[in-house]
């Protein structure tokens, strides 16, 4: 088994972080084009903690290199995550586990991603990947696979900063202009009141 | 907003994806009214409908049953 672990700080308050995570694969990402389709499999409140669990499936297309595709079976263009995430209003905090449906009698990758708020404007983001080759044989070729696992991971986990990080920008945009949408409407309509009233 | 894996639940994937989105910046954070049964649950049922007929299709429904029940020990630990 190998790990991955990373940790980075997004200077925006956990609420805005919390709700872009929702978008985090929309076409303001640039950085995620692997991630061809996200959905929603299962959503529900617990009505004692409040705690909203999700379950997504994340449709990536196959980036494996070619000597491990060949391990893997061809034929595999795309590849499935589960991702069952919590969000805990009362703690602040979204955690997120994802385990990967294809390749799972050859590979488990485990991943564990936690947001937590560091103050009202930061956000701290911890990362842990646990990767296993389960196929027997030579512990060489285990080791290769879970190697270039881990390799692939450090290289997503940049993408994956500046691609959120892109999401986040523009979320942070889109809610600024709706509120200011919503304010002048509101304006408007008082003037109407008025001169109806007038 | 993201794609469907199947094409043909996208519209409706997008409808319940705006809903959502809505639903929880501007209630759910806020602690604000009903969770379960909220304005986006028929919208949720029509996607899902949609999308538990492509899962079929595709063989992925046997597989999110045995990574669900991979799943429980962080269900509770993590929603106990």
């Amino acid at each position: 088994m190998k790990v991955f672990s990373n940790s980075e700080t997004f200077n925006y308050s956990w609420e805005e972080v919390s709700t872009a995570n929702w978008q985090k694969y929309c076409p303001w990402n640039e950085k995620s084009t692997h991630v061809v389709a996200v959905d929603t499999i299962s959503r529900s409140v617990d009505p004692a903690t409040g705690i909203l669990r999700t379950e997504r499936l994340i449709t990536c297309k196959q980036t494996a290199p070619e000597w491990l595709k060949s391990i893997l079976g061809a034929g595999m263009e795309e590849s499935q995550v589960l991702e069952t995430s919590y969000v805990d209003p009362a703690h602040r905090t979204v955690t997120m586990v994802s385990a990967n449906l294809t390749f799972s009698s050859l590979i488990n990758v485990q991943e564990t991603v936690v947001y937590h708020p560091l103050n009202a404007h930061q956000t701290q983001f911890t990362q842990d990947a646990k990767i296993t080759a389960l196929c027997g044989g030579w512990q060489r070729i285990k080791n290769s696979i879970e190697d270039t696992m881990v390799k692939r991971f450090r290289e997503n986990a940049i993408k994956g900063k500046e691609g959120f990080e892109s999401v986040l920008a523009m979320s942070r945009r889109v809610f600024a202009e709706e509120k200011e949408r919503e304010k002048m409407g509101l304006i408007r309509e008082q003037a109407s009141n008025i001169r109806m009233a007038a | 907003m993201s794609q469907s894996l199947a094409k043909k639940c996208n519209e409706v994937k997008e409808r319940y994806d705006t809903c959502f989105l809505k639903w929880y910046s501007e209630k759910y954070l806020r602690g604000i009214g009903a969770v379960d049964n909220n304005e986006c649950s028929a919208l949720f049922k029509e996607y899902s409908s949609c999308l538990q007929v492509a899962l079929k299709e595709r063989g992925i429904d046997k597989l999110l049953e045995d990574a669900r029940e991979d799943n429980k020990e962080n269900d509770a630990d993590l929603s106990p």
